[in-house]
């Protein structure tokens, strides 16, 4: 008796069923918009331009009868895929996203320089993209990036918990936001264990902050590297005194971004840096046990220099690339060309983005939906990046905030930490 | 030694409970998480006793419908690489314990270096070839590569299961008149069948959970769950811990179950041939 299995097809049924099918698989139905423009992005790009008020691309979808197909990974991955993208013979992806701080002379050069497609085809009013993030995608004087996104860090606060402090205003000065944030290292009514301030301890953004606030900086935008090693000791050594005074969490050393959000969420920190458009998420009433009672202003400014210059926060800012071994770069253009104009800048402002464009922080439906439309315009006019683009900037970074976890856990003298960042940082800065 | 005896059975109970509770503390506090109330996820104190709340997993579907397409594709290539892996480990495991020769021999050795190669060394050469044999963001090529990790570890499992099975069996089905393949099917695969389970189990949870080739490899038709988890991590607008916790969930519990419902085959699998003379 044969007990296999006996399949009832034969091979011509077989191969005329495989032929078939591939056939049909080749000549690709034709439902399809004719043209398709592949994106390469973080998710929420694309969410800003399709969240709640409809997609802000149909219009130009169907004039130009093509369809976006949006490829989305987080933040590193995302530049890293960009950059191996660009570096091949080819690649399907017309337009990129990169970050602000990534552009070296030899990333640049993989990347189309825009200036004669603005000149033979301009974008809507371009002089009224902010010109501190335009200078931010020029790299050997060619513009390589249109700013379509920018994050420019606020000073958050607890207004519940500074008023059960009887503390009525948020400070002005550094020296004032100290003092506070002392105040406000207690136990609110609550029960919960609060801390002055929370800052994470992987991130060059707040200690580049803190010596702004005395005038100095890390790594100008001309590669000069600490220019006044003074302010930098003063930022560090209020830092240190911070920590020993209890106002930064015993657990700095450990404290990450996402930690400030959930901490001043739950009540356990009374200030953080973040950025604005972390507001959203801040006071919302399914996360946070403080709803509508974060606000925020601008970062202050020390004492000593307050009225004398303006304080300058950081900024970072994504922008739209076209690589050079793209298929349709005029298809790509004509897709940042309508991006960046004002009707869509304003619809992505409003579904949660940072608007690059001066004007769109004036447009009423903003300042109605966006309580802090005013501030971040203000912040954003003398905002700059954390330090520029170079080969060696991460390890540069990295060393930075190894020398200043030890100053402020206080293993190394604030003076002496600064040595350290100058002496092992000078090898590596551009030549 | 009675009290020797209770002081032994303390310290084995305290040295279980505490390695039960570091195993299980962090897939407990996922799901528990998932089920929590936003505001409730990092109160602190911590609440254990919440009112449970499937809000995050229907944000999860509302929100994130890529991560279903990541799942859909995570499953694909799992069951593709699975069976590629336990086809060529068992073929190879075959070969290797029923023939003999100096070549073959030193060839296994070479099967234990590849598997010490790290795999970011291999991926990145790989990408523009693969780029250029229009492979990219294939279910196929994610299929291959897991596998081909898999098929030297699981080919030393394979060999090791089927020295375990008399070569007299083999011999009775030859003498029937079964030739190398039928004894292949007939006998070694019915009698290494735990062995397999074994291999598909290694190749299951590694598929399941890999990020860097999916990573190199993939970009939307074959995108995988743990790259869309990522995603969502990585949210410049502020992590959403319960639509996380809830996909962290989802993507945790098939893989769970599959190995608690194959942990006994995975023993019996890591400890064969280990009484062998």
């Amino acid at each position: 008796m044969n007990d296999r299995n006996i399949i009832a097809l034969s091979r011509r049924g077989f191969l005329g069923t495989a032929l078939g099918g591939i056939a049909a698989l080749a000549t690709q139905p034709s439902w399809a918009a004719s043209k398709t423009l592949n994106v390469l992005s973080h998710k929420v790009h694309q969410t800003v331009l399709g969240a709640d008020g409809g997609d802000l691309l149909a219009d130009w979808k169907a004039s130009n009868d093509a369809d976006v197909f949006w490829t989305t990974f987080d933040s590193n991955p995302l530049q890293d895929r960009l950059f191996r993208e660009a570096s091949l013979g080819s690649t399907d992806y017309s337009v990129g996203y990169m970050i602000d701080n990534r552009p070296t002379s030899e990333i640049a050069a993989l990347f189309e320089p825009l200036d004669d497609y603005l000149a033979s085809d301009p974008i809507e009013d371009f002089q009224d993209i902010a010109p501190g993030l335009v200078d931010g995608m020029t790299v050997d004087g060619k513009l390589i990036g249109i700013p379509v996104r920018h994050a420019t860090q606020g000073l958050f606060y607890n207004e519940e918990l500074l008023q059960e402090a009887g503390i009525d205003a948020p400070p002005t000065t550094l020296e004032e936001l100290v003092e506070q944030a002392r105040k406000l290292t207690f136990t609110s009514s609550a029960g919960t264990p609060v801390v002055g301030m929370v800052l994470a301890s992987d991130l060059a953004v707040f200690p580049v902050m803190f010596a702004r606030a005395f005038g100095g900086d890390f790594i100008t935008g001309d590669f000069q590297l600490m220019p006044d090693k003074d302010a930098m000791v003063k930022g560090l050594t209020v830092l240190r005194e911070m920590f020993e005074a209890g106002a930064l969490p015993r657990s700095y050393a450990t404290t990450r971004n996402d930690d400030q959000v959930t901490w001043l969420q739950q009540g356990r920190a009374a200030f953080t840096v973040l950025p604005f458009a972390r507001n959203a998420q801040l006071n919302n009433p399914e996360q946070s046990k403080y709803p509508g009672k974060i606000k925020a202003v601008e970062f202050p400014i020390s004492a000593e220099l307050k009225g004398k210059m303006p304080m300058s926060s950081i900024v970072e800012a994504w922008a739209m690339v076209i690589p050079k071994n793209a298929a349709d770069k005029d298809l790509a253009w004509n897709f940042i060309k309508e991006v960046s104009s004002k009707r869509a800048t304003l619809g992505m402002a409003l579904n949660g983005n940072g608007p690059v464009r001066v004007s769109t922080y004036a447009e009423p439906d903003l300042v109605a939906k966006n309580p802090l439309a005013e501030v971040e315009a203000a912040v954003l006019a003398n905002a700059r990046g954390a330090f520029p683009p170079f080969p060696e900037a991460a390890r540069a970074q990295g060393i930075m905030l190894e020398e200043v976890q030890l100053a402020v856990l206080g293993r190394k003298p604030v003076a002496e930490a600064v040595d350290a960042i100058v002496e092992r940082v000078t090898p590596l800065m551009p030549a | 030694m009675r009290t020797r005896n209770l002081l032994a059975a303390i310290g084995k109970t305290v040295a279980v409970v505490a390695m039960l509770f570091w195993s299980l503390f962090p897939i407990v506090f996922i799901v528990m998480s998932s089920l929590k109330p936003g505001q409730d996820i990092f109160a602190v104190p911590p609440r254990y006793v919440f009112e449970p709340t499937f809000e995050h997993y229907v944000s999860l579907w509302q929100q994130w419908g890529a991560f279903f397409d990541g799942l859909l594709n995570s499953t694909i290539i799992t069951a593709g690489a699975t069976v590629i892996a336990i086809a060529g480990s068992t073929f190879a495991g075959y070969v290797y314990s029923r023939n003999s020769s100096r070549m073959l021999d030193a060839s296994v050795l070479f099967l234990i270096v590849v598997r010490l190669i790290p795999p970011i060394v291999v991926t990145l050469p790989l990408f523009p070839i693969v780029n250029v044999l229009g492979l990219n963001d294939t279910h196929a090529i994610m299929m291959v590569l897991y596998a081909t990790f898999f098929v030297s570890l699981g080919t030393v499992l394979m060999r090791t299961f089927i020295d375990q099975i008399p070569r007299e069996l083999d011999e009775a089905a030859e003498i029937d008149g079964a030739g190398r393949l039928t004894v292949l099917r007939r006998v070694i695969v019915p009698l290494a069948a735990p062995g397999i389970l074994a291999v598909a189990v290694f190749v299951v949870v590694f598929a399941w959970n890999e990020y860097l080739f999916a990573f190199i490899f993939t970009s939307t038709r074959a995108k995988t769950a743990p790259l869309v988890i990522s995603e969502m991590i990585g949210s410049i607008d502020g992590v959403d811990w319960g639509i996380l916790f809830a996909a962290s969930t989802v993507q945790l519990a098939p893989v769970l179950l599959f190995v608690v419902f194959m942990n006994r085959y995975l023993v019996a699998g890591l400890t064969a041939g280990a009484t062998k003379g």
